[in-house]
């Protein structure tokens, strides 16, 4: 299960987050944890670069893109290594849509569409499109051009 | 809230100069959602307010129901334009307003026609929503329309019906399990993701046919599959499928090949996969292990962290099992200790501390104690663990790692890092006598400036069980009695239980403590004050050196030989009269499992945590239910008890395990018994033991339980005589007889009638390995030396074909049942050839030594050399007696 999708800004505000069975009271702590995370490791770290981290047997991969930093955290099947699936279909999603790594009002003048993909890669916890081309033309809600 | 980046210059360039959601506001927003009943809808507009609805709910920002409602209805309007991109965002609005069933109806037929719209991504998105909000009822009207989609021509179709699928299975597993041949269907599509999700379904389908499953493994191994993901998912159920086959054969384990070729794939993840599954691997050989550490090992050099980790995490697991595999990779493992991933970095050393030898104890320390500095606590914790079981490991070690526990003491850390050293060095010094001495003053030194109350009164009663049993009890003194004078009144009060017990079991101190105990009369605490008045008056002798009568010693000092959830009970339900609390109405039986019981195999007590701090052992625990049992109160004491074994299979009826209790000329068993039937009680329990294949054996009485309810483990016992002091085997066949009755689970009811039954259970078997105490010796050397060869005995074995030396050396020391000492329990790969150091008590309390020399004869064949050594001639052929039937 992915537990959660978390975006946030390069203070730390949280942008974008959206969470998968994870009991609402357990939210501030997770996104407090996983913004402090980002603050202690993620300076000077390269675009793209994925750092992890485990807590018991839940796993968080992170990085930084542009001025955003985005979070994803998962259990069971969803390790580091699924997890760094997921974070890369992320990533290339979000430098589609914004045509480069984003400056957040970059990134906020996209949101919308942004949203839109998250929809299509994670649903309810799962991973589900993983090509960013085919990402592109869903949410324009066009046929994969495979097809 | 994101903070916006206002700036005032305007001619700087436009990106980044205040966000598009400056200043939203929920109700603003809310207003300009009246757009969507707009008679001519602007799509561009209605977009954009859709976007900041979004945006508000992605902040963690909630709609009441009423606002919620509103906007649903109003979202609903949104059908009527034919603007793609508005559609979409239509489609996923609706998603996370996630209606409620009385509103979906307003969509139910929108969305329905989406469903059959000649446009491909109408259909994908209707299903997806529609399954995202639609109860049973509406599922079958669509259930037609979903069976179809899987099998559609589009790829996006079919994948959105299928992972419809996975999350319906969870809320109505019957209609979903009905599409298995169009799933089936689907995992054959050459569409890389629909075969990947009709797989991932598929398994889901069938996860309890072990048939079915096994079919799909073996069909899908040989043919192809698409996509990376989907192999893992492959791989996934393969391993199950072998660990259901239970097969341990080495050589031709099925499945094996195709797991090893999955270690060449051009996928990181199916590598990464195949290697966790191999090591997973039930009784894995080392043959078996090689590739997949051989890989695992070139990934801890990658640049990429997630792969570091990923390896050096598996490799972590590795160790505990199989140390020796993955000691080749030690190498790229210390060069990790540096990385600036410090979850990396502390695998990396918890890794090490298994694999390590004990020759390179001391290097490992130094590096570690660099890198101790700049991790955060729950790392701390896991190396301080982590060295724990290095020192009980290598023993003769202990002063480095005790010298290291006490540095990392005295540096600054939180209550759980403190708390773990303490327990660790609690550990080291009950089961290494060399260390007691320097680990109490350790641990002396740490309350001297300890800022955790719970953490210095602990080990204040620690030291008050162990400082009055070393060689010079009157140098603690000092360390105890500075906490009067400069703590809080709860460790001033502890402090001063301290005192008076070193008085109590020294009499040379006693003088001296009274003197001291006298001037904590006048501390300003009442507790401190009541203590020590108590102590003073009740020890005697007034201050001359003479001995603590033993009634006051137990009075102060001894347990309460009551279970403490009982005593909770009885008081909880005590109501205040004129009639005092009665300690003697306490139930004495444990209701639940002893503790001990339900602690992982193989796991150490946890120090300081279990109350009192003296250890309570299971022997401890086991004795003192025995002891509360009048039956048993003639058998002497309690020799050895073994751990549980189970009689019946996971998950049945009733769930019975049994610990068997060794007396010197009798034999107990325990029958820990569950009711796992919630509508049924169980009276007048016994087990029926058959002891015709135990010829020495007889047996003199059975307690029943009396009644046993759903859930509420109960112990009925069955005691044997036994020929004084003889280590007699046999085999026992038990059956369990009760009576049932039913239960009204509503009323919670029992009729009154009850039908007599029995269930048959597994059997028993007392071993020679039984009358043995796993007791070490923390220097095998010299415990063999003082020991003398006066009784030594010596004589050579064949041990016949075995499947390697490891299983033939563990298959000794499992026969003894003695301590292995050193760490020679763990055979080198490869090795030829290995030696054993056993140590332990016999029954009559014989200390055993045992020196075994392996050696690998011819291919397979394995021939062993015992020495023993012991206190008694007899003893020492009995364990050749062992050995030569065994």
């Amino acid at each position: 299960m992915i537990l959660a999708v978390v975006f946030a800004n390069s203070v730390g505000n949280i942008l974008v987050e959206r969470f998968n069975g994870v009991p609402a009271e357990e939210r501030l702590h997770w996104r407090s944890f996983l913004v402090k995370l980002g603050a202690d490791n993620l300076k000077g770290v390269k675009n793209e670069e994925l750092l992890v981290a485990c807590h018991k047997s839940v796993y968080v991969v992170y990085t930084i893109l542009g001025d955003v930093s985005i979070y994803v955290v998962g259990k069971d099947e969803y390790d580091e290594l699924g997890l760094s699936e997921v974070i890369f279909v992320i990533t290339s999603a979000v430098k589609d849509v914004c045509g480069k790594p984003p400056t957040e009002r970059l990134f906020l003048d996209k949101y919308g569409r942004i949203c839109l993909c998250l929809d299509e890669i994670v649903w309810k916890g799962y991973l589900e499109n993983t090509e960013k081309d085919r990402i592109r033309r869903l949410i324009r809600l066009k046929p994969p051009a495979e097809f | 809230m994101a903070q916006p980046l206002v700036k005032k210059d305007d001619d700087r360039d436009d990106e980044a100069e205040y966000s598009p959601f400056l200043g939203i506001e929920k109700g603003a927003v809310l207003q300009e959602a009246r757009v969507f009943n707009d008679p001519q809808l602007d799509p561009r507009r209605c977009s954009q307010v859709i976007t900041k609805l979004l945006y508000l709910l992605n902040q963690g920002e909630s709609f009441t129901k009423v606002e919620a409602t509103e906007v649903f209805f109003a979202v609903t309007k949104l059908f009527q334009s034919r603007d793609i991109g508005l559609r979409r965002m239509v489609y996923l609005m609706i998603k996370e307003l996630s209606p409620s069933a009385d509103e979906v109806i307003i969509v139910t037929s929108s969305l329905m026609k989406d469903m059959n719209s000649k446009t491909d991504m109408y259909r994908a998105n209707a299903i997806r929503v529609l399954c995202r909000i639609t109860d049973g009822t509406l599922l079958t009207q669509i259930e037609r329309y979903l069976k179809q989609a899987i099998v559609d021509k589009n790829p996006v179709v079919a994948s959105a019906a299928l992972v419809s699928g996975i999350h319906l299975l969870q809320t109505n597993p019957e209609i979903v399990k009905r599409w298995s041949n169009e799933v089936q269907e689907a995992v054959q599509s050459r569409a890389a993701l629909v075969q990947f999700h009709a797989l991932a379904l598929l398994h889901q389908i069938r996860q309890n046919d072990r048939l079915a499953v096994s079919k799909l493994v073996t069909s899908l191994t040989r043919g192809t599959v698409r996509s990376p993901l989907a192999q893992c998912l492959l791989i996934r159920y393969t391993s199950q499928v072998i660990r259901e086959s239970g097969s341990t054969q080495t050589g031709d384990r099925p499945f094996y090949d195709f797991l090893e070729g999955c270690l060449r794939h051009k996928a990181e993840m199916v590598i990464f996969e195949a290697a966790r599954a191999i090591t997973e691997l039930n009784g894995v050989t080392s043959r078996e292990l090689t590739p997949a550490i051989t890989v695992l090992q070139l990934f801890l050099s990658s640049s990429k962290p997630v792969l570091r980790f990923a390896a050096v995490r598996t490799l972590n697991k590795v160790a505990m099992t199989h140390p020796m595999a993955v000691t080749n990779c030690n190498i790229d493992m210390e060069s990790l200790i540096s990385d600036q991933n410090r979850s990396i970095a502390t695998l990396a050393i918890t890794t090490l501390l298994k694999t390590g030898n004990e020759s390179s104890v001391d290097r490992l320390m130094k590096q570690i104690t660099n890198f101790m500095s700049d991790i955060a606590d729950e790392f701390k914790i896991v190396v301080v663990e982590a060295i724990r079981s290095l020192c009980l490991k290598f023993p003769l070690k202990y002063r480095s790692l005790m010298n290291f526990l006490s540095n990392i003491l005295r540096e600054e850390g939180g209550f759980e890092y403190k708390k773990a050293i303490v327990d660790s060095i609690v550990i080291l010094i009950r089961d290494i006598p060399d260390a007691k001495e320097s680990g109490l003053l350790h641990l002396c030194e740490f309350i001297e400036d300890c800022e955790f109350t719970y953490l210095s009164t602990q080990i204040l009663h620690f030291l008050g069980i162990e400082g009055p049993k070393t060689s010079d009890p009157s140098k603690y003194i000092r360390y105890i009695y500075n906490r009067v004078h400069l703590e809080n009144a709860t460790v001033r009060a502890s402090a001063v239980s301290t005192l008076a017990k070193f008085g109590a079991l020294v009499d040379s101190l006693k003088p001296r403590i009274f003197v001291l105990l006298r001037r904590c009369l006048f501390d300003s605490d009442d507790e401190v004050r009541d203590r020590a008045t108590l102590y003073i008056n009740t020890l005697g002798g007034d201050g001359s050196v003479v001995e603590t009568d033993k009634d006051v010693k137990d009075f102060l000092f001894g347990s309460l030989d009551l279970p403490l959830v009982n005593l909770e009970t009885s008081l909880k339900t005590y109501e205040p009269s004129e009639e005092p609390f009665d300690i003697n109405s306490v139930p004495k039986e444990v209701k639940s499992q002893p503790l001990a019981e339900k602690k992982a195999p193989g796991k150490k007590p946890t120090g300081l945590g279990a109350p009192p701090a003296a250890p309570v052992s299971t022997v401890d625990a086991y004795e003192k239910l025995l002891s509360s049992i009048p039956e048993f109160a003639n058998f002497g004491k309690l020799f050895k008890s073994s751990a549980p074994v189970e009689l019946t299979e996971a998950e049945t009826e009733y769930s019975v395990n049994a610990v068997k209790h060794i007396f010197d000329s009798n034999v107990v068993f325990q029958y820990n018994c569950t009711n796992t039937i919630p509508d049924q009680l169980l009276e007048n329990v016994t087990v029926i033991v058959d002891s015709s294949e135990a010829e020495e054996f007889s047996e003199v009485l059975s307690k029943p339980v009396r009644s046993l309810p759903y859930d509420t483990p109960g112990q009925t016992f069955v005691a044997f005589e036994k020929p004084e002091g003889v280590p007699a085997v046999g085999k026992f066949s038990n059956m369990l007889k009760f009576i049932v009755k039913e239960v009204d689970p509503t009323t919670g009811e029992t009729e009154d009638d009850g039908v007599e039954d029995e269930y048959q259970l597994e059997d028993l078997e007392v071993v020679a390995a039984d009358y043995m105490l796993k007791v070490g010796v923390s220097n095998f050397r010299n415990a063999w030396e003082s020991m003398g060869d006066d009784f030594e005995r010596v004589d050579e074995y064949g041990l016949g074909p075995r499947e390697s030396l490891a299983e033939a050396v563990s298959a000794v020391i499992n026969l003894l049942g003695m301590q292995p000492c050193e760490g020679t329990e763990a055979v080198p790969n490869n090795s030829r050839s290995h030696t054993c150091l056993l140590s332990g008590v016999y029954i009559g309390n014989v200390r055993v030594l045992a020196r075994i020399s392996f050696g690998v004869d011819g291919p397979k064949d394995v021939a062993m050399k015992l020495a023993v050594r012991s206190e008694d001639e007899g003893v020492s052929d009995a364990i050749h007696e062992i050995v030569a039937s065994g």
